[in-house]
């Protein structure tokens, strides 16, 4: 989560307005300091000091003046950039390559959109995060993703209390605030032409293939990556666990998530949800296999799909939770706090994963202390038993087939 | 006429010049007085004598420091290692949010106030302050807030040995103690958010600030009011100076958070929606107002630290503070402008360009005076004779210290860059740097340097050094490193975090750091009882200082100076013991009146206790516990009756006649 290495113009901008100040905090250090070591040094009472008393002079206005001038001018060193600075990141840029229109793939986009970059909705909850595109109608948490180097417009709104948006590689924070709407925009890698700049190309005119395949390669080497990040607001019991995820894609992979995300999941046995559905209700013993059954548990004792959606399945359809729409794609749950992300090669460790969504169901007062789940009664939390004697959570076998369940879910 | 008023006025020859040894005698309400109460507990209950007032201050504040800093020293052992387990996330949350409110409410302002309190009156040649017993109820109001604050404690350690349970009529009780942070934003302080602690922490706070205010106030009039002759505004010493201006500060900047604390209350115990979301409120105005308070009382905190090296580096260079004017007035300076860079603790929350733009200007114009006054620390030790006496080193330290939490402050006030710091472990190490290396460092100056003052015994041996390197290399260690996490992207406040980051080596050398601060606090402890049981003799003047409250004996006797002095110059006494036969401070002859004593009385003390039913019953009325309404009104009447009978009762008051003692 290093601000020291940044991945995009926002969080450059905010780097290098800190060094700024690092470099003249440590002029002012080692000119002042130097004064000051010096005087205590040289000054110093030595032993048997029949020196005369020191002169006592009250101070030199020339001096003070001086000196006052001084700071102020070192302060206007660091108050230029920062008003550009302060300029620069607060209002979405506009640039005619992160237009929709520009390089969205996929079908379906309202033509007004294309004349607008990404917009994503931000909601924070305690504690985790929903991810809105109205642009293109999906609705994702935990884990966002976004196109290399174009902008997104980012809005930030919380359904309980204050959390703060901060993806540290990509952007400094803004606060999600309860009753009110804040916005910021958000770059992964350069746009073309700022990459050019960097580059020393020559003038505009400029637009060789070479240069463009250079360009591609950079966003695919440099910027194609997995980012972390988190709440930074104090949100009560767990925010500790309050983390998210940005996947950061080329063009193409973004329109094949976009589709993904909008076709959802079938049953586990492939026949019609109609045709499922009917069997649920008449013959739930004909739904055999540990998928079926995990789904089955989902929709019935589970109470799951009370509080989350998977986008395909007609029943559910509850917004209280996160979207489980190809949660077993997800590289961590638990708003990113159980991660099953293979440190070799990015892809996902599916016995981890397992065990993360195993874990989360059995346990979920543990991984987040104080969540809303827990509280419902969902999972594997509370008595075994209830009081007329039922079989009130769900069993170990149970919790099995549901993780499985959920696993397939990509 | 009145017993009392025919003391006054009557001509002191009348009276037995023994009348300060007289027994107690009745104040207008016919009850006795507590005068030269035989019972060593009662003469402290009711005393209105700054001194001992001040000392009071700071023992119960030290005890508070030490209290805060073991909740600081269970935080950083959770921390040491990823994803530990030793204590829970609800536990850890009450902790970091009663660490911050104990440190800052509990100890250190507390702190400032033992050295306001004992030094002010000595400083500008008073006999005490100007109204004694507001006083003494401001020191036992504070004691009420921070057993208000501190309740919940209580609750949850009887709980944890089975003497309590959440059930039945206290079934509310969630949450028992405070878990919201020490800025309490809203909305996770309404009721559906968190419990009790909450309750507890903002009618502590509440009464905190009364205490506060009347503290201040009773400054602001004895600074303005009770100097000696000659003693004019730019003769006063350096930390009379910045204790009138923190008391302005208090006066202006306390009422915001006294309105934001009453509408949060009536958010939570009478169902109003100045905070609630879906009743229309807005959670960004608890912000606003609770910095408007919450700088300035940065400021507060600060100031009084500034003063007491602005007192201390000259002494030990043998030279005047160089620029006072200058630095009197840049203090004055830093305290108006902490009222207009409040949103600095807001960049985040969507303020929009222009506002953003103007507070991170102002933010860095503050770095001017601040600046002015570290030059002109410099420029006092130059050409001067520096002594390493132990007051001496802590200050060096302080200078040293302050300026690297000035520095990454400066860092803060460009906006931009404070997007990637604000709510992180950068934060955290810039205001620990100001709050350890500046303020904590100064105050343990200002132990060294008045101790000897307050107690009449001078240090023995040299455990100040140990103390000094190991309080400044453990604050080094714990907190230097907090810059590169917080950079590294750790949040703070949170209870524990995933390993992989790069951040398991920062915490646990944070971790060391801090047990090696907390063993420096320990020497300091130990110093301190040294001083009490082993000090020698100090003599009124230890160190040949150079302001009025070393002219005095040590321990200054109960009506401070046997006659009022008349003051020729600043550096009063540096002028005296040095200075030309013309700036010689000379004495007023009292013509047999002797001096005017205030007498001590019950009814401070009473009135502020009442604050303890107050603040307890509208808390644990909130959670739903019957007849607690009737408690805090309970509350209500015993503050009401003390005050009605505080005022009755006439301020009463004796002569004591310290040359007639002497002779």
């Amino acid at each position: 989560m290093s601000t020291f290495v940044t991945k995009g113009p926002v969080a450059e901008t905010q780097y290098d307005l800190f060094m700024l100040t690092v470099w003249v905090t440590l002029g002012i250090f080692i000119a002042v300091g130097g004064a000051f070591a010096f005087a205590i040094i040289k000054f110093r009472e030595r032993p048997n000091d029949d020196r005369p008393m020191p002169s006592q002079g009250h101070g030199n206005p020339l001096v003070e003046i001086g000196l006052i001038g001084v700071s102020i001018l070192l302060l206007v060193i660091i108050a230029v950039p920062t008003l550009k600075g302060i300029w620069y990141t607060h209002d979405t840029p506009e640039d005619p390559e992160s237009l929709m229109g520009a390089w969205y793939k996929g079908e379906e986009l309202a033509e007004e959109e294309s004349e607008n970059p990404l917009i994503v909705k931000v909601i924070g909850y305690q504690w985790w995060w929903a991810f809105e595109y109205p642009q293109l109608g999906i609705t994702t948490a935990n884990e966002m993703v976004i196109p290399a180097g174009k902008v997104v417009h980012l809005e930030l709104r919380s359904s309980d209390v204050i959390h703060s948006f901060w993806l540290p590689r990509i952007a400094g924070k803004v606060d999600l605030i309860p009753g009110r709407t804040n916005s910021m925009w958000i770059q992964a890698g350069d746009n073309y032409l700022r990459w050019k700049e960097k580059q020393g190309a020559a003038g505009p005119e400029d637009e060789s293939p070479l240069l463009r395949a250079e360009y591609a390669t950079y966003l695919e080497e440099e910027i194609h990556n997995y980012y972390y990040g988190q709440c930074a607001e104090y949100c009560g019991d767990s925010h500790a666990r309050m983390l998210f995820r940005a996947t950061v894609v080329d063009n193409e992979e973004f329109a094949e998530w976009v589709i993904d995300e909008r076709t959802g999941h079938g049953t586990p046995d492939g026949r019609s949800w109609d045709d499922w559905y009917t069997a649920y209700a008449d013959k739930p013993d004909s739904l055999t296999g540990d998928l079926n059954e995990g789904l089955k548990l989902f929709m019935g004792r589970g109470k799951c799909a009370t509080c989350h959606v998977v986008k395909g399945n007609p029943r559910a359809l509850g917004v209280a939770g996160p979207n489980l729409t190809n949660v077993g794609s997800r590289m961590s749950i638990a708003a990113g706090w159980l991660n099953h992300r293979s440190e070799e090669d990015g892809s996902i460790d599916l016995e981890k994963q397992y065990d993360n969504f195993y874990k989360w169901i059995h346990e979920t007062d543990v991984v987040k202390p104080g969540n809303r789940m827990w509280k419902a009664g969902g999972g594997g939390i509370g008595e075994l038993i209830d009081e007329n004697g039922e079989l009130a959570l769900l069993t170990e076998d149970e919790i099995h087939k549901l993780s499985l369940y959920l696993q397939s879910l990509k | 006429m009145s017993h009392t008023e025919t003391e006054i006025l009557t001509p002191s020859t009348t009276l037995a010049p023994e009348k300060h040894v007289l027994e107690p005698e009745r104040s207008q309400l016919g009850f006795m007085r507590p005068d030269h109460s035989r019972s060593v507990i009662m003469d402290w209950l009711t005393t209105v004598d700054h001194k001992k007032i001040g000392i009071m201050y700071g023992a119960i504040a030290l005890f508070f420091l030490l209290v805060g800093g073991v909740e600081a020293l269970i935080i950083r052992t959770q921390l040491a290692i990823p994803e530990n387990d030793l204590i829970s996330a609800q536990r850890y949350n009450q902790l970091f949010t009663m660490h911050g409110t104990t440190m800052i409410f509990l100890a250190i302002m507390p702190l400032n106030a033992a050295f306001f309190n004992f030094l002010v009156p000595l400083q500008i040649g008073a006999r005490d302050v100007a109204f004694p017993r507001i006083n003494s109820f401001s020191l036992w109001a504070f004691v009420a807030g921070a057993i208000v604050i501190n309740f919940g404690w209580v609750l949850q350690a009887l709980q944890v040995m089975g003497l309590f349970e959440a059930s039945g009529p206290t079934a509310g009780m969630t949450d028992l103690a405070p878990a919201m942070g020490w800025f309490g934003y809203a909305p996770l302080t309404g009721t559906n958010f968190t419990g009790a602690g909450t309750d507890f922490w903002i009618m502590g706070l509440q009464i905190l600030g009364i205490a506060s205010l009347s503290a201040a106030m009773n400054f602001v009039v004895t600074i303005v009011n009770m100097r000696a002759p000659g003693m004019k505004m730019m003769r006063m010493p350096v930390f009379t100076w910045m204790t009138l201006v923190v008391s302005l500060l208090i006066v202006f900047a306390f009422p915001a958070i006294t309105i934001a604390l009453g509408q949060l209350m009536f958010d939570r115990c009478f169902g109003t929606n100045f905070f609630v979301v879906a009743g229309g409120g807005q959670p960004i105005l608890w912000q606003h107002l609770f910095w408007i308070f919450g700088h300035p009382e940065v400021y507060i905190l600060v100031l009084p630290a500034m003063g007491i090296i602005s007192e201390i580096l000259p002494v030990f260079s043998k030279k005047p503070l160089f620029g006072y004017s200058i630095v009197v007035f840049s203090g004055a300076v830093i305290g108006f402008l902490g009222f207009a860079v409040w949103s600095h603790h807001m960049f985040t929350t969507g303020l929009g360009k222009v506002a953003t733009a103007a507070f991170s200007l102002l933010t860095m114009a503050i770095a001017v005076p601040t600046g002015v006054k570290i030059f002109n620390w410099v420029g006092t030790l130059w050409g001067g004779r520096v002594r390493f006496s132990a007051p001496m080193i802590f200050s060096l330290g302080f200078v040293w210290m302050f300026m690297m939490g000035g520095f990454s402050g400066i860092m803060h006030s460009s906006a931009p860059a404070d997007a990637q710091q604000q709510d992180s472990y950068f934060v955290i190490a810039h205001f620990h740097y100001v709050a350890i290396g500046g303020i904590f460092l100064a105050v343990v100056a200002g132990i060294y340097f008045w101790l000897p003052k307050m107690i009449g015994k001078m240090w023995k041996g040299n455990l100040s050094t140990w103390v000094a390197i190991f309080s400044t290399v453990g604050l080094n260690v714990t907190f230097f490193p907090m810059h590169f996490l917080g950079l590294l992207g750790m949040p703070r406040r949170t209870h524990t975090y995933l390993e992989g980051f790069g951040w398991e080596t920062y915490n646990l050398v944070c971790t060391i750091g801090a047990y090696i601060l907390a063993f420096g606090i320990f020497l300091l402890v130990v110093d301190i009882i040294r001083c009490f049981r082993k000090g020698e003799p100090a003599g009124n003047d230890p160190w040949d200082a150079r302001t009025l409250e070393w002219a005095t004996s040590s321990p200054p006797k109960v009506y401070n100076f046997a006659k009022t002095p008349i003051i020729p110059a600043r550096d009063a006494l540096w002028e005296d013991k040095y200075g030309p036969e013309n700036r010689k401070v000379t004495y007023m002859d009292d013509h047999g009146h002797g001096i005017h004593m205030p007498s001590q009385s019950w009814m401070p003390f009473i009135a502020a206790l009442g604050f303890i039913p107050v603040g307890l019953g509208m808390s644990l009325m909130q959670a739903g516990i019957p007849y607690m309404g009737y408690v805090a009104i309970f509350g209500l009447l015993v503050i009401g009756f003390g005050i009605a009978l505080w005022a009755i009762e006439g301020p009463g008051g004796y002569h004591m006649h310290p040359e007639a003692d002497a002779a």
